[in-house]
């Protein structure tokens, strides 16, 4: 058993083109029972809930309807608004784009603590030099008429 | 039950960092047979069973499971695919000797990730699409958060980082194999653009294809295919939380690497890792993940890996080697296939068949492998000369 014979020029080799072979993936996503309710209160209000686990002293953010550690429901009783300002958990500077590309201005995306969550989010109205862990930050919230009821409803955290 | 397990064949093909002359089953095809022939040349027929290990859309095929079989010699033979790193795959196959139902097993993984002409637009595809997708970053933002607070939590600095690009494409160049071997210098490292700083392009290792089928064995079945069993004596792996809002303990540090390797050194009965293992293959798919993962795994303490990597500890000819096929720094990098390809590294050296890099001492090797961007999921084994 073996290959005994291989190609050996690149002329030669073919290859078939995706565009004529391959899918157009295309998805619809829902956000679950807590991902609206969540979205829904940052479109509506201007509020950002958690839920909080009794049994294990742990407030997650964004909400969810269950604890992952114990694995208990997490109910109406346990949502707690958690206010709108955390500190700089991580933070990085992307420099290429999706495509692998360098991007002519790079975007500073950051790991916010609030509560006992991180929320993952673009850093806004910063130096990216006077960024450090730790640093006090506060949502931004784009004008409610243009709130679509996502994540990006948050235009950016920004230090304060 | 507890039947002890031994590797009995190694094959691979490859590598390159494209492979347009192969199809993806002929790599697979190659390996298995080359696989088959170092392990005295036995029949498929004679094999039990077979586990492949592949992640879907990563070769631009679906339901890789349905894709595996002939090229294995598998057709009519129980099969099954694991979608995670192929060391689990391998823990899967050892499992079914362990058990008594079957005595020999092929484990198999490959790479054609050169088939993919948009990588990130996939690694992002496995992001969370209504908390992190929308950003419609390059979600390699992840590693670049997490070496940013792996240096803050344990004092790491960004030049140790690059001093482990440094030593793994230097070893690479000992490594016929190794397509990304180099020499190179601290500053070429640290001031090449970054990706998502703190973490640069370096700090990366590059795309690989090819293929890794190994072949176990139980102990009695062992002793017929081989004179140089090489023995899996402890194996574990975990999976930390899969939400980065909830990785509160985890961004920093490796707890997924920790759990695994605790199951594995506990089975394989070692206590102090440093002293009981010789040397190690462990994930270095970023720079900073090289040093994570020792710390992770016991090696030494936190915060203490990027000192020792200074003072020479882990170089080839330091207390405890590692990497010294180079990594996937310097080797390139397999996606689903590393763990195999660490594996496969691991018994060349207990079978004293690595050539220019092989290392004086190899008794005892531990090989390790982490799932990649955007998981938290890791892979120990302990591999020995002995039972």
């Amino acid at each position: 058993m073996g290959i005994l014979q291989r190609i050996t020029r690149n002329i030669d080799n073919r290859y078939w083109d995706p565009g004529l072979i391959g899918f157009p993936v295309k998805n619809s996503y829902t956000a679950g029972v807590a991902g609206q309710r969540f979205f829904e209160e940052i479109k509506e209000n201007g509020r950002i809930f958690g839920s909080k686990c009794a049994g294990c002293d742990l407030t997650y953010v964004p909400a969810r309807i269950y604890c992952e550690r114990c694995l208990s429901g997490l109910e109406e009783k346990d949502w707690v608004d958690v206010g709108d300002e955390g500190t700089v958990y991580a933070y990085t500077e992307v420099h290429q784009t999706k495509s692998g590309e360098a991007k002519e201005k790079p975007s500073l995306i950051a790991a916010v603590k609030i509560a006992d969550g991180l929320l993952i989010h673009r850093l806004g109205d910063c130096l990216p030099e006077a960024v450090h862990i730790g640093m006090p930050v506060k949502a931004e919230f784009k004008p409610k008429n243009e709130r679509q009821g996502g994540i990006e409803d948050i235009k950016y955290f920004k230090p304060f | 039950m507890n039947k002890r397990v031994a590797i009995v064949g190694l094959g691979h093909s490859g590598f390159g960092t494209t492979s347009p002359d192969l199809s993806y089953r002929e790599m697979i095809f190659e390996a298995a047979t080359r696989c088959y022939e170092d392990a005295g040349g036995i029949h498929p027929q004679s094999i039990d069973s077979f586990v492949a290990s592949s992640e879907d859309f990563m070769e631009g095929i679906s339901i890789a499971d349905e894709y595996v079989p002939d090229q294995l010699g598998a057709v009519l033979k129980p099969v099954h695919s694991i979608a995670g790193d192929s060391l689990q795959g391998l823990a899967s196959a050892m499992m079914q000797i362990k058990t008594g139902q079957q005595n020999i097993v092929a484990a198999s993984s490959f790479s054609k990730v050169s088939n993919l002409s948009n990588h990130e637009h996939l690694i992002s595809y496995a992001t969370d699409p209504a908390y992190i997708r929308p950003f419609n970053e390059n979600p390699y933002f992840i590693a670049g958060l997490e070496m940013n607070r792996y240096l803050h939590e344990t004092g790491t600095t960004r030049e140790q980082c690059a001093a482990v690009v440094v030593k793994n494409k230097y070893n690479a160049l000992n490594n016929p194999g190794a397509v990304y071997a180099a020499k190179v210098e601290l500053e070429d490292i640290t001031t090449a653009p970054y990706l998502s700083a703190p973490l640069g392009i370096f700090d990366m290792s590059g795309h690989l294809d090819g293929s890794i089928v190994i072949l176990l064995a139980s102990e009695d079945k062992a002793w017929e295919l081989t004179d140089k069993p090489i023995w899996i004596n402890g194996i574990g792996w975990a999976t930390d939380t899969p939400n980065l809002d909830s990785r509160l303990e985890g961004l920093g540090s490796a707890r997924y690497a920790k759990l695994a390797a605790e199951k594995a050194y506990r089975m394989a009965g070692i206590t102090n890792p440093f002293h009981e293992i010789d040397f190690a293959e462990i994930d270095d798919t970023f720079s900073y993940k090289e040093l994570q993962h020792l710390e992770a795994l016991n090696i030494c303490g936190p915060g203490e890996a990027g000192q020792l990597l200074e003072l020479g500890c882990f170089a080839p000819g330091g207390d405890f080697p590692v990497n010294v096929s180079g990594g996937s720094l310097g080797c390139g990098y397999l996606h689903e296939a590393n763990g195999l390809q660490r594996v496969a590294e691991t018994v060349r050296q207990l079978r004293k068949e690595a050539g220019k890099r092989q290392l004086p001492e190899a008794e005892t090797g531990l090989a390790f492998a982490w799932r990649g961007v955007p998981t938290a999921t890791g892979a120990a084994v302990v591999l020995s000369t002995r039972p």
